[in-house]
């Protein structure tokens, strides 16, 4: 009988590691070769801001962490080539800074539809790759749209805030967990990975976990 | 899930790079890769 080894990820849809991070493990996984099943969790990093935030990534840095312009620039650069090096073009230039907690229960709507990481992903490209709005809802219906949902059920469904409960309490797990930073893994219910590790160190950790349950 | 009742054992790298709060650092390694990856492409 199949028995995969659980995944859950607390992750957010602004969160430039979380992308990165998924590539990484996402080839880790291929790496290890068995069998693995994700779960994608919500995590508000910055549930204060707006969802229509009047400026770029870079006067939202700026002006929140007090950094230079040019020191912000030049970090958005950094995490650019970094996102390059895993095959992914990020476009700051074009990323709208919004407020992501409704682009979470679209997540979860996809999820309630068996569909969640194919949303998870194109969410993911829509804010860091496409520069689509990720904080609207009108924005977020005509991308659930494009993957097939129907138009009203998904208005329906975001208008109501009818998946908020769901997030709140993906936010809450987080908290008992004690998670501060995202990307953060859980494996198998009992191993903690945080952050955007290298390929190998999901691959063993996933290895560690089979070998375990072979002993047992 | 129980998080209450199962407490996580951490593995992994501690520099892993994550995002905090409205900020997502980037480690030094990173940076050093960043740099070292420029040297090969001559752009510095």
């Amino acid at each position: 009988m199949s028995n995969p080894i659980k995944v859950d990820i607390w992750s957010d849809v602004q969160c430039p590691w979380c992308y990165i991070g998924k590539r990484k493990f996402e080839a880790g996984a291929a790496e290890f070769g068995g069998e693995v099943e994700v779960e994608y969790h919500s995590f508000e990093l910055s549930p204060d801001t707006p969802v229509d935030f009047d400026g770029t990534p870079v006067d939202y840095l700026s002006q929140r962490k007090g950094l230079p312009i040019a020191q912000v620039e030049q970090m958005l650069e950094r995490v650019t080539g970094i996102a390059k090096d895993v095959g992914l073009d990020y476009d700051y230039d074009h990323v709208h800074q919004t407020n992501t907690v409704i682009s979470h229960e679209l997540i979860h709507f996809a999820k309630s539809k068996g569909r969640q990481l194919e949303m998870k992903e194109r969410l993911l490209k829509a804010y860091f790759v496409n520069g689509e709005h990720v904080g609207r809802i009108p924005d977020l219906v005509a991308i659930a749209v494009e993957l097939g949902y129907d138009e009203a059920e998904v208005a329906e469904a975001l208008e109501s805030h009818r998946f908020l409960a769901d997030v709140k309490a993906d936010v809450a797990l987080a908290q008992e967990y004690g998670i501060q930073g995202v990307p953060f893994f859980v494996i198998d219910g009992k191993y903690g990975v945080s952050g955007a590790q290298e390929a190998a160190a999901f691959a063993n950790v996933l290895a560690q976990v089979a070998s375990e349950r072979e002993a047992n | 899930m129980d998080a209450a009742t199962t407490p996580l054992t951490i593995i992994g790298s501690p520099d892993a790079a994550a995002c905090e709060g409205d900020f997502c650092e980037i480690p030094e390694h990173h940076e050093q890769a960043v740099v070292n990856r420029r040297l090969d492409s001559d752009l510095v």
